[in-house]
């Protein structure tokens, strides 16, 4: 247990990064003989040299016993945990071979992929899928962020997610607890609040970050839509908005008002359990401490059928408080036009039109339909779009679904890359069926999964020092930061750019589309466009790390609008219309809850909310890690003392928590944590030091203590617009585990609805399910005046745009290109550089005269061919060559360049004076004739040797 | 002179107990052996005004510590910087010394051979600021909060002697005379400090 010594020669240290969240903080590696032998946190970093439980616990997960190091091919019979060791690029090819083979059988859509949250370069991903011919990539992005940015995007045109605290007076974290998930946030938000910053945090919990606050609202778990309409309300009715912000730069607040006026906090108290007064503090708050920030928080999207009717809502809010993109509010980074985009990674053009429209979900905001129309809309305003990863997936329980019931068609192959559905979906009994028995799964992972347990090719994944690391934020901002490699991968373990890439060249996709080899070209590659002075990606790591793009807040002022099809901050959005959604947030209450299913609470008494973070884990990982397990080794549930001793039960029994879903058991931690109406549990669960082929009803014991078991995904109970499935705000019961009734069998966790805990699986096809809200008939007005060809007309805000291209039309004739502003040829294509007059073809560097003549350039000089005068003035002895445009020596091929006044050598480049044309010798300072080799100082006195 | 001493901020401590980890993991702990336990009284209060902060703790280096003069062996010593320390290869593991301290902070793995049994507490780092005197103590380095911060007391300008000087601190079990040189700065609730 000697110190390891850093400074002793040999040893190399290396920038890199974390990828055990996604704060993604700074780890300074240390490395010798090609080993890691030491790990800190950076000071430099962002994290300032703070590494968290499991950012420490690096070098225990780079070498654990547990991992997976080999491909792993099944022999056995599925779950049998019999496997056999093969080479990875046989695996390859042999798993490549049965997609060709299912491709051919039954279309590329059989062939499915689900993916895990910061693990993972997901462009890579989705270029393979799109040169597959699939659309039924998905993550958990539903759970995550994906719907409230789709309806920010509606209303402003994208996410203000990036809060700029510094300057702010205010600051909600509404159902975010950065104290047990994202520490390097935490730090900030701490410092700030001792410089007299007001925090203000929602969560039914009283959480780590909670018991810090100035002002904590314990609302009812699931009702933060009917909080955020009622602090609307108060803001609108009270007058507290931004007046002079809302009357520039929005549109639609008349239909606002009017939609508004019920939602009051005498409506929504009986709904949150709070006071009306605790609300109407709250959001005065908030309004009259401008400038603020409200951090996104990842329950807005668990909530289920209220998820994107809330995040609307607060969207809304931070709209008629004039908080958006300005000094101290939420700013709003738009796509990065300085760098490659994760879009412009994914080869989208690639899946034809008839794929996308097979894509298997039914809630347009976040698959094709809404997507096409969010992504057009982005490209004509900011000109670069968001990437289809994350923005536009399939559903994922209706991908598992679809395996089990066929319905819409049979999904044959599914390729889990970095994640665990079964705990990490919800309805987990219907998803560990899906995993059993889709006929082909292949999963690419850390550890020995449940879901990998059932797989027929595990490929071993590379963990966070094995590869270099890359953060972009999904694609969706305009800055990035990089981390390096420490050491190249161990034993046959294989990033997932190089699984997909040699996948996709095994399926027999073009080498072409798969340019670079290794991770350090590819992100080369994406920032090459900043012209930084830099030659490879190490590089880049080394010297600048993170790039910003000079800050730029109110960039909607420089932009003459907001990002809208309207230009305008859309309170009632157009976007949400044309989905057949209404355009102001409407209020729906969560699937079970005491004011819309009162029958439910005989039977289920308590309020059960789910899938919160805590230390030391993240999402259903790390469980393995002995030198962390001890901290936290068995899940505990949280319950007030009031109800535990209603219920008979002391601190640390075991119970079953019931939903009408099923039952799971988990440990009574007793305390004032939570409301006595409430019950919280912790997410993910799972005991990976069980033998998991023991018992195939619950491999793992993946289903035993998985929140997921209780959840529901059926079509009714999720968002009808974004399709997040309901977490939070369910009915249970709690009770004592009793001997007679303590193991967990395969009849405790059921399938969600349709069916019920008597008549257990789906009785009900999906695509017989209504949605929960019928669409609103929406019909999109004509164009009002003639649309030339190649054109569309925006009925938003009157004008017309390219087809392909999506360039504005302007009155004068020209196109206009969002990302600069700059005029573009309409015909040609071509930008106009007003310096020069000249058009300019971006692809291949040439210019053209206004008159779409192509201009010669000889030495970088202009040419002004057939020119009877020369538009500049020319030296008394040079001749004007009318033919070539150039002013010329009368026996030489020298051009003349008014600029600089020298004249050039066409074919060397060389400089010559313009008066007898010697050639400038820069070493000595001389000009030198040629014909005699004579030389001459700079005022022609021969030079004497 | 020098005067190590920990200063640790109640106000920013959110209970993650990375400092733990981290200890653990670097000076290659064994499973049973906790240098700085994060300790809590939960939830204290009536729903919904309850109020929760945490006590992070480690070997107090004391500056007369009780640990020393009871080694039989002379294993037990403090530095003239504060550090009190073990010399492992010097320590019969008679635990008299366990027995002495006060905070319950030294320890004694089960998980090794009878035979190689010694005495185990933090050192405030002590191999690591031999190597580099500059050098933090794990704990202080990994915490986000920055909730732990250590330094010389004697240096009027070092962090540790603005904090003690600037804050309402307490020191734990301060009666027994040991003279515990880690300082506590409570945490009142919110902005309202």
């Amino acid at each position: 247990m000697a110190e390891i010594d850093i400074h002793a020669p040999g040893v190399e240290m290396v920038k890199s990064l974390c990828y055990f969240c996604h704060a993604n903080c700074g780890v300074l590696a240390y490395v010798k003989d090609g080993d890691v032998i030491k790990i800190e946190g950076d000071p430099d970093y962002s994290n300032q040299g703070g590494l968290c439980c499991r950012g420490t616990s690096a070098l225990l997960h780079l070498n654990h016993p547990a991992r997976v190091n080999h491909v792993l091919k099944r022999v056995g019979e599925k779950g049998e945990g019999k496997w056999e060791q093969i080479p990875y690029d046989q695996a390859i090819q042999e798993v490549a071979d049965k997609l060709n083979q299912i491709k051919a059988e039954s279309g590329a859509e059989a062939v499915a992929s689900a993916g895990g949250t910061t693990r993972t370069d997901d462009w890579a991903r989705r270029r393979f899928l799109n040169q597959f011919g699939t659309p039924n990539g998905f993550h958990n992005a539903l759970l995550c962020w994906i719907p409230t940015f789709m309806a920010e995007t509606c209303v402003s045109g994208w996410s203000p997610f990036e809060t700029d605290l510094g300057a702010a007076r205010c600051l909600i974290l509404w159902g975010m607890n950065p104290g047990a998930s994202t520490l390097p946030g935490m730090h900030g938000y701490t410092d700030l609040q001792m410089n007299g910053m007001k925090i203000i945090v929602v969560d039914p919990r009283y959480s780590e970050t909670a018991s810090k606050a100035d002002l904590w609202l314990p609302l009812r778990p699931g009702s933060d839509a009917a909080l955020a309409l009622a602090m609307l309300h108060v803001i609108l009715y009270e007058g507290l908005g931004n007046g002079e912000f809302i009357g520039q730069w929005c549109s639609g607040f008349e239909e606002l008002m009017g939609h508004m006026v019920d939602y009051s906090p005498e409506w929504a108290a009986p709904i949150t359990w709070l006071e009306p007064e605790q609300i109407r503090t709250a959001a005065r708050m908030y309004a009259t401490n401008t400038p603020g920030c409200i951090q996104w928080g990842c329950t807005w999207d668990q909530i289920g059928r209220a998820s994107t009717t809330g995040s609307h809502a607060i969207a809304l809010l931070r709209a008629v408080t004039g908080n958006l993109d300005v000094p101290g509010g939420d700013g709003m980074p738009g796509p990065a036009i300085n760098f490659v985009t994760d879009e412009e990674m994914e080869l989208n053009e690639l899946l034809p039109e008839e794929q996308k429209a097979k894509q298997i979900s039914r809630f347009k905001l976040t698959s094709w339909p809404g997507y096409s129309i969010i992504s057009q809309t982005a490209r004509r305003q900011w000109g670069k779009t968001l990437p289809t990863e994350w923005f536009c997936e399939a559903h994922g329980p209706s991908v598992f679904k679809a395996i089990l019931t066929g319905d819409p068609y049979q999904v044959r192959a599914l390729i889990c890359n970095a994640t665990n559905p079964v705990n990490s979906y919800g309805d987990a009994k219907m998803t560990l069926e899906a995993l059993k028995k889709v006929e082909f799964l292949v999963t690419v992972e850390y550890w020995m999964t449940p879901t990998a347990l059932f797989s027929d090719y595990v490929f071993p994944a590379a963990g966070a020092l094995e590869r270099p690391t890359i953060v972009t934020h999904y694609g969706a901002t305009d800055s990035l930061m990089g981390g390096s490699r420490a050491i190249q991968p161990k034993y046959d373990r294989h990033t997932d750019m190089t699984f997909w890439r040699k996948l996709g060249l095994a399926c027999g996709q073009d080498p072409a589309n798969w340019p670079w080899e290794t991770e350090e070209e590819a992100y080369y590659h994406i920032m090459e466009p900043l012209g930084l002075p830099i030659s490879n990606y190490d590089e880049f790591v080394s010297n600048v790390r993170m790039y910003y793009p000079p800050l730029h807040q109110k960039k909607f002022e420089a932009h003459g609008g907001f990002w809208t099809p309207s230009g305008k901050v859309e309170l009632n959005s157009t976007i949400m219309q044309e989905l057949g959604f209404p355009g102001m947030p409407t209020y729906i209450g969560t699937i079970e809850n005491p004011i819309d299913t009162p029958e439910l609470l005989d039977e289920y008494p308590m309020v059960l909310t789910t899938g919160g973070g805590f230390m030391p884990y993240h999402h259903s990982e790390h469980f393995q890690m002995q030198a962390i397990r001890y901290l936290y080794p068995d899940p505990y549930f949280s319950i007030h003392p009031d109800a535990a001793e209603k219920y008979h039960i002391s601190q640390g029994d075991w119970c079953w928590i019931e939903t009408r879903r099923g039952r799971i058991k988990m440990r009574a931690d007793v305390q004032q944590e939570v409301d006595p109406r409430v019950i919280f549990c912790p997410r993910g669960w799972w005991f990976p030091e069980r033998d998991g082929s023991a018992d195939l009803d619950n491999p793992f014991g993946c289903l035993e203590s998985n929140v997921n078991t209780l959840t529901s995904v059926d079509a009714e109970h999720c968002d009808p617009m974004g399709g997040s499935w309901a977490n939070r705000g369910l009915l249970c019961k709690v009770y004592r585990v009793h001997d007679a009734d303590n193991e967990f069998t395969a009849k405790d966790a059921q399938f969600s609805m349709p069916g019920s805990s008597n008549v257990p699986g789906i009785t009900v096809m999906p695509s017989d399910q209504p949605l929960a809200r019928e669409p609103i008939p929406f019909e999109k007005p004509q164009p009002t005046r003639e649309v030339p060809e190649g054109f569309e007309w925006c009925w938003q805000n009157d004008a017309l745009y390219q087809k392909g291209t999506e360039f504005r039309l302007d009155e004068s004739g020209w196109l206009i290109d969002p990302k600069d502003q700059s005029y573009v040829d309409a015909h040609t294509g071509w930008v106009y550089v007003a310096a020069e007059e000249v058009l300019l073809d971006k692809e291949t560097g040439k210019k053209y005269t206004m008159e779409r003549v192509e201009i010669p350039y000889l030495a970088g000089v202009r040419g002004y061919p057939g020119m009877e005068q020369a538009p500049f003035e020319v030296p008394e002895h040079l001749r004007w060559n009318v033919e070539a445009g150039y002013a010329m020596l009368p026996d030489r091929q020298l051009v003349y360049d008014p600029n600089s006044g020298w004249m050039l050598d066409p074919d060397t480049g060389a400089y010559h004076d313009a008066y007898y044309g010697y050639k400038y010798d820069a070493a000595t300072n001389t000009l030198l004739d040629e014909n005699t080799g004579k030389r001459f100082t700079m005022d022609y006195q021969p030079v004497v040797e | 002179m020098t005067r190590y001493v920990m200063v640790i901020d109640q106000r920013r401590c959110i209970g993650c107990r990375s400092c733990t980890v981290a200890c653990r993991t670097w000076n290659d702990l064994p499973l049973d052996i906790v240098y700085n336990p994060v300790l809590t009284e939960g939830v204290q209060g009536e729903w919904p005004n309850v109020r929760r902060n945490w006590l992070p703790t480690l070997c107090m280096h004391c500056e007369k510590p009780a640990c020393v003069p009871c080694c039989p062996t002379g294993a037990s010593r403090k530095d003239d910087d504060g550090t009190v320390w073990i010399k492992y290869d010097q320590c019969m593991a008679c635990k008299a010394c366990v027995n002495a301290c006060p905070y319950g902070m030294r320890q004694q793995s089960h998980l090794r051979p009878r035979l190689h049994q010694y005495i185990q507490k933090c050192t405030f780092c002590r191999d690591k600021r031999q190597m580099d005197p500059s050098a933090q103590p794990y704990c202080v380095l990994t915490c986000h909060q920055k909730a732990r911060v250590f330094g010389d007391l004697d240096d009027p300008n070092s962090e540790v002697s603005k904090l003690i000087n600037g804050a309402e601190t307490f020191r734990l079990m301060e009666d027994l005379g040991t003279g515990p040189q880690i300082y506590f700065i409570p945490d009142l609730g919110g902005t309202a400090q």
